[in-house]
């Protein structure tokens, strides 16, 4: 029983300290934004100095990161809550509807998800630009459905499936469309799994460059496409001091928004690749 | 009742009934079809339609038909063949590297203790970070002269090292930010799937005195490998997109050591102006990735049948 004990401290230990490794990146990019440039750039790096805020006041005050912000926010939830009502009703026709060719579906569906994304961005960049549709936020948040919708009809139908059939049947005795059914029986009932869905949406949309880049220019442009520049910039050196406060702004809504909702959003993972 | 008792009812109402219902089945598909109709058929169809054809610049407009001839101006370019072998090279190092941490990872914190769902929670925070933010991250740490990594490597007598300069450790370097960002996620799903295991059969092996290596190999392993097969299908998916982290990163540098498939596409199309050519190279990594993928999935099924 001694020695039990001791491995069981070892792999919590261990586990410790392989957390704490894997949060290294994000805690001194937290830690860089807040440096002034003098305490960025010195060997070996600083660990102990004066806080500022210059980074942040910086970006926020003289370039069009807010802007950005929030073109980031619009077209993420824009996509997102497009993708999981419009793929949400498809993963449940799938599931339940008995549809013909439903099989079929299923594995193009499957497929779509192996689409390089350049496959799409070159016609996508050369139709909107005859279209008109470039720098605008719905067509980037359209692009966007192309790998969401996919990705909520997988999960949400594996969700579905998993229900007991009779909730329908009895709502649709009771005299209930099948739209009626949908909305009024199976939507609030499947409420935590569209969230936890909606939410993985909303952060793959958050973070998407590819598309960002060629897609949009100025009005629609958002801050991953920012990060990009700052982080190329080959001709003013790379700004240190922009590149991790523009980082912490990004990144530390979703982690507390993951956070927030981890139960759900790791049943989600989970989910999403054994059912996938 | 209604809906039991259809099939005793005259038969024409029985068909329009029938036929509306087959209409509102399908209306539930419309929303999500039009849209992936419009924003994925379409442009593959357009890809392909370019791939044979020659674009003007001033109009971007397709002028002329030219049969194959973009695919073979492609399979002659040594740059493609070049970011294929990169990719590939990227893809061997890094998807067994994540797979191997994330189970290891999974099983190591799997103990229980009051802290579990804690740890497992902050390897969300790596996942969650935007893969842009990782790659220009990264490069700061890695920087050769300010930079973190070979300041704490020099501790344990390493270094310093030209991350980012050395073809080869600019290789490292991507597959380190890659798995850094994607190990996990499979840390979090591998801990789903082991927590799935039922305990009966592990206490069984404990009463017929199996080892540790025993039960890794001869429970643990054939039990969870419909679900590492399942990870490492999903990662390998997600993996043959990479693009962010390497544009962030290394910008394809230095020479064109980490300059993925996507990222020569992308540079080809958007920088050189080359749409045709790479429509043709995109088709060429469609139906690569499509066999693949087939092949992976068929020797999945192949694997599962073994145990």
């Amino acid at each position: 029983m001694h020695r039990f004990a001791v491995t069981h401290k070892l792999r919590i230990g261990g586990g410790i300290v392989v957390a704490l490794l894997f949060l290294l990146p994000v805690f001194w990019m937290v830690l860089t934004s807040f440096k002034f440039q003098r305490d960025i750039f010195t060997t070996p790096p600083t660990v102990f100095f004066t806080p500022t805020l210059e980074n942040y006041s910086n970006y926020l005050q003289r370039s069009s990161i807010p802007y950005q912000m929030l073109n980031t926010a619009i077209v993420a939830f824009g996509s997102g809550l497009i993708s999981i009502f419009t793929g949400a009703m498809a993963g449940y026709a799938l599931a339940r509807l008995r549809i013909r060719g439903a099989g079929l579906l299923g594995v193009l569906i499957l497929m779509s998800r192996g689409v390089p994304p350049i496959a799409l961005a070159v016609p996508m960049f050369l139709v909107g630009r005859s279209l008109g549709l470039i720098d605008k936020h719905i067509f980037l948040i359209l692009a966007y459905c192309t790998f969401l919708i996919p990705y909520v009809m997988w999960l949400m139908r594996s969700f579905f499936i998993a229900l007991p059939k009779e909730l329908e049947e009895s709502a649709m005795i009771d005299g209930c469309s099948r739209f009626g059914a949908f909305f009024k029986i199976i939507v609030p009932i499947s409420l935590p799994g569209l969230l936890s869905t909606l939410i993985f949406c909303v952060i793959l949309a958050w973070e998407e460059l590819l598309f960002a880049i060629v897609l949009t220019n100025r009005v629609a442009s958002t801050v991953p496409v920012a990060i990009a520049n700052i982080a190329g910039d080959t001709v003013n050196g790379a700004n240190w001091g922009a590149l991790t406060a523009v980082g912490t702004m990004t990144v530390i809504p979703v982690v507390i928004f993951a956070l927030l909702v981890q139960k759900w959003l790791i049943q989600g993972l989970a989910d999403g690749a054994t059912k996938g | 009742m209604s809906n039991v008792k259809t099939e005793h009812r005259p038969a024409r109402r029985f068909q329009s009934e029938t036929l509306l219902d087959l209409v509102s089945r399908w209306a539930f598909m419309v929303p999500a079809g039009l849209i992936l109709v419009a924003m994925l058929a379409y442009p593959i169809l357009y890809t392909l339609e370019i791939s044979f054809a020659l674009i003007d610049l001033s109009t971007f407009q397709v002028t002329e038909w030219v049969g194959w001839e973009n695919y073979e101006f492609v399979l002659s370019d040594s740059r493609f063949w070049a970011s294929l072998k990169v990719t590939a090279v990227y893809l061997a190092l890094s998807l067994p590297l994540q797979m191997v941490l994330g189970f290891g990872i999974a099983y190591l914190i799997n103990v229980e203790w009051k802290g579990r769902g804690f740890i497992r929670a902050l390897f969300l925070i790596p996942m969650v970070v935007a893969p842009v933010v990782a790659g220009g991250v990264w490069r700061m740490m890695l920087d050769p002269l300010y930079g973190l990594t070979n300041y704490l490597l020099s501790f344990v007598g390493l270094g310093p090292y030209d991350w980012l300069g050395d073809s080869w450790l600019a290789m490292l370097t991507i597959v380190i930010i890659d798995t850094w960002r994607w190990t996990p996620f499979i840390v979090l799903i591998a801990t789903a799937s082991i927590l799935s295991l039922s305990r009966d059969i592990f206490e069984a092996a404990d009463i017929d005195g199996a080892n540790w290596w025993t039960k890794l190999w001869s429970i643990s392993i054939p039990l969870l490998l419909p679900m590492i097969v399942a990870t490492f299908i999903v990662r390998w998916l997600g993996a043959v997109k990479m693009f962010d982290i390497a544009l962030a990163a290394t910008g394809g540098g230095p020479g064109a050591a980490t300059q993925v498939i996507n990222l020569y596409i992308y540079e080809e199309a958007f920088r050189s102006l080359h749409f045709a050519e790479s429509a043709a190279m995109a088709m060429i990594v469609l139906v690569g990735t499509m066999m693949l993928t087939g092949v992976f999935l068929r020797g999945s099924r192949k694997l599962e049948d073994l145990y």
